[in-house]
């Protein structure tokens, strides 16, 4: 064998012949005939396997900055509906306390209402008046200028509503009568055995 | 050759090597996907996932309009963080202006937020301190309103934080205090709060969230093992307007004339609802240190007490529903009249022989007359009737602690008691149960259990506590109504005429002096009380009025005003039509 043959590219036939013949070679580099004329790599497929993975990457960080953006907001619109609550539980319970019957009865007195200790009716059916009419006295609310006896330290800071201008019972006296809640309810004046009473609640 | 079997060798070693490996690789792995799997999840699990616990709303109670009585809120305890309490910066978002602030000048503004003392504030962190340098968790203010936690939120005190705890409030303060009861600091201690804990207390869920290695919780993790059940909403038949108006009234008079104690009950004819349960001294159940002891409980149903005359309407409908006497039956009410050896029964004031009505014993309450007309009755019939109109038997409202009261039955009474129990004495009742024996009466002699609570809604839509109890016939309809008849008289003829009446109504009553059994006898310690139903001629609503141990007025005079003013609020409130009807006049002497 030459120093020229060494460099002579060896075919698998070759190999295969030469393999009884010589013991030695147990591995030997093996060049494929047609590989050798095949393509070098294409700078194409390269480009677009790694602009396909970074846009891969790009889509996964936006996705996740648009994810975490919404929990974001998510967070904040639950502490906003939190503190909604708060606010709504504040009113519900400070409107509860002004509704007490006591807190009404005395600001109905501090306005200077007065109740009928006689009760009495107008039937709307056939005008009639029912029960024994006697006018109100002055002074004549449910409390009478009386201290409510009824305790509730929730209303301890809770200040009774002042009366209008001129203040008092004069004043309430002097303003025209409004159509009580009796006749506010045109659908039932034709009852006759019962009477209208409205709907307070 | 040799060389081919090293190379064998080599060969063979790298694959066992490579076998080893892959075999060690393969036990680890069956350790930990099979053999250790459940137990390793779990631990990493723990290690994520805080579990949470979800509390579910105490339920309400609500009136019979849907006015709240007794409400679920949120308060906060203001708690910090001892080992972190130092000075600290705060960042002015307008200007950007850095300022520190120092912990003496936060603890006074929290301070003066909720009304303590900064000093006290400072005292309890270093006390805390002082126990364990690594503490992290005290008290600083407990159970603050909602609107003072905002407040200390938003000063921005970075060691300070809060934490919320479920309260009660009681909007109405004492206003049905004693029929709603109270919460004490780990559940429920009095009236229908404990009585009906079943419905009112929520059931508590859980649910995990999972952290990451920094603390903060990840989003999406939240999961709800078993959702938290709200209390169910509790409804009661009272009116809370007349309820109010009821305990104003008894609290004004029973303060004038100096009682121990009263009560005042209105109940719906129909169907025996409670429309006021009132009493005094009272319990605001937001304070409720600010009330006395023995004055927490409802004493309507938990005081019994000896009613006297007032139960006399009770036995005349009795005696005209067994036949032995009608309203115009003629007797003579003697001067005393004598039971068992020395014992004897007289009237309030002094007479001869009477010569009376049935109609007449009854309107003027001779207790010689009704003793002479109770003998007419066998113990046995005694007994059947005034058990039979509810007494010794709790009433259906089933409140807790509720008294039986005392009715002696034929075999232990003695002959002195059987006639006595028949005009209110030397047997107990209590307010509830008077109030129910009289809707009988008012009700054409059929007793509708008495009603305090209609039912409770629960949160999944059902319903449950419904009244249960079956209206039961006591008397006839025409001995109820004969009685009715007479007890107008008394309002119309007696001497209480002009303290009863109501203009345009047709108004019956009863009238009670009660003497109190003391140690040793009767002594000159009265209960007062007036029962009574209008309009006459078809009663809607019942009340009943008592004073116990009043000081300067010690006759029934004392109750008939409050009486009158309940009961024209109550027709009021109710539009209930003024009477057309002319009462019957029944003869009363002869």
């Amino acid at each position: 064998m030459s120093a020229a043959q060494a460099f002579v590219p060896v075919t698998a036939e070759q190999v295969a012949q030469a393999a009884p013949r010589r013991s030695a070679p147990f591995l030997a580099p093996v060049i494929a005939p047609r590989e050798s004329r095949r393509r070098r790599p294409r700078i194409v497929y390269a480009t677009v396997a790694v602009v396909g993975v970074f846009a891969i990457l790009v889509t996964q960080l936006l996705l996740s900055i648009a994810l975490s953006e919404g929990a974001y907001r998510i967070s904040a619109l639950a502490t906003q509906a939190s503190e909604l609550d708060r606010d709504a539980q504040v009113l519900v319970e400070s409107l509860d306390a002004l509704r007490s019957p006591q807190h009404l009865a005395a600001n109905a007195e501090a306005l200077g209402m007065v109740s009928n200790a006689s009760p009495a009716y107008l039937q709307l059916a056939d005008a009639t008046v029912l029960g024994a009419p006697v006018a109100a006295e002055a002074g004549g609310g449910l409390l009478g200028g009386r201290d409510t006896m009824i305790g509730n330290v929730l209303l301890a800071d809770m200040a009774l509503a002042t009366p209008a201008s001129g203040g008092g019972a004069s004043s309430v006296a002097s303003t025209p009568p409004v159509p009580g809640s009796l006749a506010s309810q045109p659908a039932q004046p034709g009852l006759a055995g019962s009477l209208p009473s409205p709907v307070t609640r | 050759m040799s060389e081919q079997r090293r190379t064998r060798r080599r060969l063979a070693a790298t694959i066992l090597v490579v076998v080893a490996i892959v075999a060690a690789f393969g036990v680890r792995l069956v350790d930990i996907q099979v053999v250790r799997a459940e137990q390793l999840a779990q631990e990493s699990e723990a290690r994520r996932s805080i579990p949470v616990a979800l509390h579910g709303a105490r339920g309400d109670i609500v009136d019979r309009q849907g006015a709240v009585l007794a409400d679920s809120v949120f308060r906060y305890d203001i708690t910090v963080s001892p080992r972190f309490v130092k000075d600290y910066d705060t960042l002015d978002d307008e200007t950007g202006e850095i300022t520190t602030r120092t912990v003496w000048e936060a603890l006074t503004s929290i301070a003066a937020l909720t009304g303590e003392d900064p000093a006290a504030l400072l005292a309890r962190i270093e006390s805390e301190l002082a126990a364990d340098p690594d503490d992290d968790h005290a008290y600083l203010v407990r159970g603050v309103v909602t609107d003072i936690y905002q407040a200390v939120r938003d000063l921005g005190v970075p060691w300070v934080y809060a934490e919320r705890v479920a309260s009660r409030t009681y909007p109405n303060g004492q206003v049905a205090g004693n029929l709603v009861g109270f919460m004490g600091t780990d559940g429920p201690l009095a009236g229908l709060e404990l009585g009906l804990d079943e419905c009112l207390a929520s059931s508590p869920g859980s649910s995990t969230y999972e952290r990451g290695a920094d603390g903060v919780q990840l989003p999406g993790t939240t999961v709800v093992q078993q959702e938290p059940v709200d209390g169910g909403t509790l409804h009661l038949t009272i009116d809370s307007d007349v309820q109010w108006f009821a305990q104003q009234a008894i609290a004004e008079e029973g303060a004038r004339i100096g009682a121990d104690w009263a009560t005042a009950m209105v109940v719906r004819v129909d169907d025996g609802h409670i429309i006021a349960a009132a009493e005094w001294p009272s319990v605001d159940p937001n304070d409720v240190d600010g009330s006395d002891a023995d004055d927490r409980g409802s004493r309507i149903f938990a005081a019994p007490y000896e009613p006297g005359s007032t139960i006399k309407s009770l036995s005349f409908a009795a005696m005209f529903d067994a036949g032995v006497t009608t309203p115009s039956d003629q007797v003579i009410a003697p001067r005393s009249y004598a039971t068992i050896g020395s014992y004897r029964i007289g009237d309030a004031w002094d007479h001869g022989d009477l010569r009376l009505t049935s109609a007449g014993v009854l309107m003027n309450s001779s207790n010689t007359g009704t003793a002479v007309l109770s003998e007419r009755l066998s113990l046995e019939g005694r007994y059947d009737y005034l058990t039979r109109f509810g007494l010794g038997d709790t009433t259906g409202v089933g409140f807790l602690g509720e008294a039986r009261g005392s009715v002696r039955d034929p075999g232990s009474i003695d002959g002195h008691s059987a006639v006595t129990q028949m005009f209110g004495q030397g047997m107990t009742a209590t307010s509830a149960q008077v109030a129910s024996a009289y809707q009988a009466i008012a009700n054409g002699g059929v007793r509708a259990p008495l009603t305090l609570v209609t039912g409770c809604d629960h949160a999944d839509g059902t319903t449950t506590h419904a009244p249960t109890g079956e209206p039961t016939r006591v008397v006839s309809e025409q001995s109820a109504r004969a009685t009715v008849g007479i007890l107008e008289e008394v309002v119309t003829e007696g001497w209480m005429r002009s303290l009863l009446e109501i203009p345009g109504y047709r108004v019956a009553a009863k009238t009670g002096t009660a003497e109190v059994a003391e140690a040793g006898g009767y002594g000159d310690e009265r209960i007062v009380s007036v029962a009574g139903m209008a309009p006459a001629d078809d009663p809607q609503f019942v009340v009943v009025v008592t004073y116990v141990r009043p000081d300067t007025m010690k006759t029934s005079a004392a109750a008939a005003p409050t009486f009158r003013t309940i009961m024209t609020q109550v027709l009021k409130t109710y539009r209930v039509p003024p009477s057309t009807q002319q009462a019957t006049a029944y003869p009363l002497t002869w």
